[in-house]
């Protein structure tokens, strides 16, 4: 992990309109990623978390609205953009070649009537046309990646259980190398051992590919296997963010030890 | 028949059909056997992955699906074979919550009318005035404020609240049994514990005994009782929770046991795992039935 810095957000503010007036979902929010880091983003259901990911992938639909701050993206080999201002064209460029996503019950996501390797051919194609030619050896390649076998790109959706489509999901979200990929709630409603495979599959892009993971969980458990730094956020805003000892063994927050200790855990009864 | 209230499942296989198998059938329970009682109040889980048959055995013992052989009895008798005044008291008796807060409801209708069907559909009350007053100790018995759910719709509830209002049914209906399908595998940490607490204060309290199926088994341990662990439609483990958790003796309860991830970044997994997950996919014809909307 390095100190370059793949993404600066700076006094996020989102609020949802409502005919009560404006809900604000997240506020003043500071956050920043480094290159190379999974970060965790850690809090209980409504606390801003998924909010905060769609809106940095500008996926937010009204009545949701950024109405403060930015969100510097460096990119490799470009410019920095602010990816809260992007427009049309260059947002679309910037989709799964530089920043991906791999949203809360991705299994939904897949086309159910493309076979596997056409959804994965869709975007490299689109993208980067230049690799048609190796196009085989590299789904096999991803497909390997995330544990799966070759096989798995001649078969439709409906053949794969749900922990299979979520990792064919998070083989084509780094199919084009991109520097962030924001994965939402990735192992929510798997059993234990399948969300072990997909956490075991997460560490492996990062270890092989170096990709930037933002991974969104209420579960403290994943970040604690998963995560180098955690943020958390509570009733929008961002109360702590930290390294993933220090979160544990030291929270600064009351309501990080709160998060923490509301886990039913093997070994004692939760108080 | 109240002084033997007792389940009791004795060899149940369920199979379905299913293309693509050698035989054209699919085992989802292979030979299950095992039994509840009532007294003294308990809560026994049923813990597995996905599509090892938990489920099943779940709409089985409902009464939603006739097992292909074995027998469910209650009170001795065959729950396929009670007459119609046998099964209402048998429905009454046994209570459901299922995984999903949004499906059970319909969504045309106010959350009200699932709990005023409770109370006439089993004489619960005799005035309107009493029926209200049940409906509204029932939800504060689980925590919900009446004047903010009452009147409302489904979707105006977030799924905790939803799951909320069918144990506040079945706080009304006090069943001397709940079969629960993995009622909290969508809710957030904070309101699964209220969730599991407000269970446990059933048994407690009202002296319900829970079939509590789960794949989750930090929320076994939570709840304490008894537990079965089942793979591939077959039992392979059975005791008091504690026993089984610290001293698990088959090698799937260990896996399983070892796959939950601790909140100590300092006790991460060193070992790999594989998973045979076309074993795990459900037959897609059969096993996805509706849940039922009551």
């Amino acid at each position: 992990m390095s100190d370059e810095t793949v993404l600066e957000v700076s006094g996020l503010e989102v609020v949802y309109s409502t005919s009560k007036g404006d809900v604000k979902a997240v506020e003043e929010l500071d956050l920043s990623v480094r290159r190379g880091e999974i970060l965790g983003i850690a809090g209980e259901s409504g606390s801003g978390k998924s909010t905060l990911a769609v809106a940095l992938l500008r996926l937010l639909k009204p009545p949701g609205k950024v109405t403060a701050g930015s969100a510097t993206f460096h990119r490799k080999g470009g410019s920095p953009v602010d990816l809260l201002k992007v427009q049309g064209e260059e947002l679309r460029v910037l989709r799964w070649s530089a920043l991906s996503y791999l949203p809360q019950g991705s299994m939904n996501s897949l086309n159910p009537v493309m076979r596997v390797e056409d959804q994965f051919k869709d975007v490299i194609l689109e993208h980067a046309p230049e690799r048609k030619e190796t196009l085989s050896e590299l789904i096999a390649r991803l497909l390997d990646q995330v544990g799966l076998e070759p096989r798995v790109a001649r078969m439709y959706p409906h053949e794969l259980s749900g922990g299979m489509k979520q990792r064919v999901l998070m083989a084509i979200c780094v199919a084009l190398e991109p520097d962030l990929v924001v994965a939402d709630e990735p192992t929510t409603a798997l059993d234990v051992t399948i969300q072990r495979v997909i956490l075991q599959s997460l560490a492996d892009l990062r270890r092989d590919f170096g990709v930037t993971l933002m991974v969104i969980s209420h579960d403290m458990g994943v970040h604690a296997q998963l995560a180098d730094r955690v943020a958390v956020m509570y009733e929008g805003r961002l109360v702590e963010v930290g390294d993933v000892h220090q979160i544990f063994k030291a929270p600064r927050h009351d309501y990080t030890r709160q998060l923490i200790d509301s886990i039913p855990r093997l070994g004692r009864r939760a108080s | 028949m109240t002084a033997e209230k007792v389940i009791e499942l004795r060899g149940v296989q369920q199979r379905f059909h299913a293309r693509g198998t050698p035989d054209g059938y699919l085992t989802a329970v292979a030979d299950a056997s095992f039994r509840l009682d009532a007294n003294p109040p308990q809560v026994v889980s049923l813990v597995g992955q996905s599509g090892s048959g938990k489920s099943t055995i779940a709409r089985n013992v409902l009464g939603l699906q006739k097992p292909t052989a074995g027998t469910i009895t209650y009170g001795g008798k065959d729950i396929f074979k009670l007459n119609r005044a046998e099964y209402d008291e048998y429905r009454r008796n046994v209570q459901p919550v299922f995984q999903d807060p949004y499906s059970i409801f319909n969504p045309f209708y106010r959350v009200d009318r699932v709990l005023w069907k409770a109370v006439k559909k089993f004489s619960l009350a005799s005035t309107r005035e009493a029926g209200q007053t049940l409906i509204e100790e029932s939800l504060q018995a689980v925590s919900l404020d009446p004047g903010r759910v009452l009147g409302r719709y489904p979707h105006q509830l977030s799924g905790g609240q939803r799951q909320r209002i069918m144990l506040a049914r079945i706080h009304m209906l006090r069943p001397a049994f709940v079969i629960a399908d993995e009622p909290v595998s969508m809710l957030d940490a904070q309101i699964r514990k209220l969730f599991l607490d407000i269970l446990l204060d059933f048994q407690r309290d009202h002296g319900m005994t829970t079939l509590f199926i789960t794949h989750d088994l930090s929320t076994v341990y939570y709840l304490g009782g008894q537990v079965m662990v089942i793979t591939k439609g077959e039992i392979v483990e059975r005791g008091p929770v504690a026993e089984v958790m610290h001293t698990p003796s088959h090698p799937y309860t260990r896996l399983l046991l070892d796959s939950i991830p601790q909140p100590d970044p300092d006790a991460r997994w060193t070992t790999r795992i594989t998973v045979d997950e076309s074993a795990a996919t459900p037959p897609t014809d059969t096993a996805e039935e509706a849940t039922p909307i009551i």
